[in-house]
């Protein structure tokens, strides 16, 4: 707990919260934008606000997003000599991976709960739309704050890895450009273990977009947990052991 | 421009694999084009296969480029933040207008050739997957070398802003909002798509959907010009603001 609150005070200075806050309202208001510029209202209420926010948002920018903020999480020990302080410290390898991953983690959870929360504030003020979203989306909501885990720890394990600001953003984005290509030859086999895939398909869950039925199951809700679940522990214990052997 | 200052600066593109940067770009250009033609109705109507394709690259380049390119720039300047390279290079008589000069010099071929590549590679696909005849050429050859110049401006762009701007949070940030302006832009209009240079890839698509049909248009050719034209003369009157600077 005390590591992860030591990444919080790194991070207050590093304009994170310019990611958290900008990346989901900018991809709200871009839906918005783009219908109101055809002329059109959300036909379907909330269910088309949500469509045209979620799943654009889910292919390639929240990747990209996770990345960016595993950058700056990084960064800092990477500059001057952050990094020998860091690894002559007296916090374990174990707790300093896990801590980066769950301050990432939050952050990403946090831009989730944005995006539920531009969302309704645009409905309403912009379409004028009856009542509040359903409360199913706050369902879905959870669910890819759960799926971006496996990202968020992947994409803290690439910034360790590398020196570089970018090319872990770059990897983010091949690998979320990668995912559009088996979303859209509807693979569920590999979407399921693709971490970059798993998110962009549960942004999915319930609009009917690529090889979405337009209905959640429990099948689904199980499958990203299950899948989330696993590939997290998976690419934690692989951070843990890169950094544990490679660090001398 | 010393020739012993553009091979220092072709070294830094090799130890900065900016090499794998455009190969990356080339590849998911093709990559998104194909896979979404592939899966388009339209790809497998003989009339419209060619558009089918048109259309995609027409959306792949937008979504791809921004923000690869963001990142190659950031990549390529962010080292002459970390070791002083500014002061350094000024030591040897290479300018900071000049250094983002060579820069542009050296990843801006780089870049041209991932642009023609991934085309070429979407051609041989459509001529040997696709059975919509003979390929439309003109509009073809038109819209590479117009997102060609785009792409270009992108770049020099992304040079400059990394070289006043250290963080390079805001370069990539930049990147990613081109990216969804490149991609919104299609649907706004034409006025708002020529204000800033992502929106230029809305403006040379040659193929686009209206409604349920896919239909095929010139590529605006005198908004490109104008945008290369304008794109040189700001990056040379900011390079040479760069040199009168005290570093």
């Amino acid at each position: 707990m005390q590591a992860l609150r030591a990444e919080f005070i790194k991070l207050k200075r590093s304009l994170s919260w310019t990611v958290v806050f900008l990346l989901p309202l900018v991809m709200v208001l871009s839906g918005a934008v783009n219908t109101l510029m055809a002329g059109e209202q959300p036909d379907d209420g909330w269910h088309t606000m949500w469509l045209r926010s979620a799943v654009f948002y889910g292919l390639f920018p929240l990747a990209v997003g996770i990345g960016i903020l595993a950058s700056l999480v990084w960064r800092s020990e990477h500059q001057g000599g952050n990094w020998n302080a860091l690894m002559s410290g007296p916090t374990s390898t174990w707790r300093i991976v896990a801590a980066k991953a769950g301050s990432l983690s939050l952050l990403t959870a946090g831009m989730q709960i944005l995006l539920l929360s531009s969302v309704a504030a645009v409905g309403k003020l912009v379409f004028g739309l009856p009542g509040m979203p359903p409360p199913d989306y706050l369902g879905i909501t959870a669910l890819i704050a759960v799926a971006c885990l496996p990202v968020a720890v992947l994409q803290s394990g690439l910034s360790m890895i590398f020196r570089s600001f970018a090319v872990p953003i770059a990897v983010a984005f091949t690998g979320a450009g990668l995912a559009v290509v088996l979303l859209l030859a509807e693979l569920p086999g590999l979407v399921w273990v693709f971490p970059y895939a798993l998110i962009g398909r549960t942004t999915q869950l319930g609009t009917g977009t690529f090889a979405d039925s337009g209905h959640i199951s429990a099948v689904d809700v199980l499958t990203v947990l299950g899948a989330s679940g696993l590939l997290t522990v998976v690419l934690l214990f692989g951070s843990v052991a890169w950094l544990e052997r490679k660090d001398f | 421009m010393k020739a012993s200052a553009l091979a220092a600066e072709l070294t830094k593109t090799r130890r900065l694999r900016t090499g794998l940067m455009t190969l990356a770009l080339a590849v998911a250009v093709t990559g998104l084009t194909i896979a979404s033609a592939a899966t388009s109705p339209a790809f497998s109507s003989p009339q419209d296969s060619w558009s089918a394709l048109l259309a995609g690259i027409g959306l792949a380049f937008p979504v791809c480029s921004p923000l690869l390119l963001a990142v190659l720039a950031s990549r390529q300047v962010d080292i002459e933040h970390q070791s002083n390279g500014w002061i350094f290079a000024q030591t040897s008589r290479v300018t900071p207008g000049a250094l983002c000069r060579l820069k542009l010099l050296t990843t801006g071929p780089g870049v041209g050739l991932a642009t023609i590549t991934a085309s070429l590679l979407v051609l041989a696909f459509g001529l040997l997957a696709g059975d919509g005849g003979a390929p439309p050429w003109g509009l073809w050859v038109g819209y590479t070398l117009c997102v060609l110049a785009v792409n270009l401006v992108v770049l020099g762009l992304h040079i400059l802003l990394a070289a006043r701007i250290q963080n390079q949070l805001v370069g990539l940030g930049i990147g990613v909002l081109g990216t969804l302006f490149g991609v919104f832009a299609s649907a706004m209009p034409a006025a708002i798509a020529h204000i800033t240079p992502w929106g230029y890839y809305s403006l040379v698509a040659v193929a686009e959907y209206q409604g349920e049909e896919l239909m095929l248009q010139r590529p605006a050719v005198v908004s490109i010009a104008a945008l290369a034209a304008l794109a040189a003369l700001g990056f040379t009157a900011v390079t040479t603001f760069f040199d009168h600077k005290e570093a």
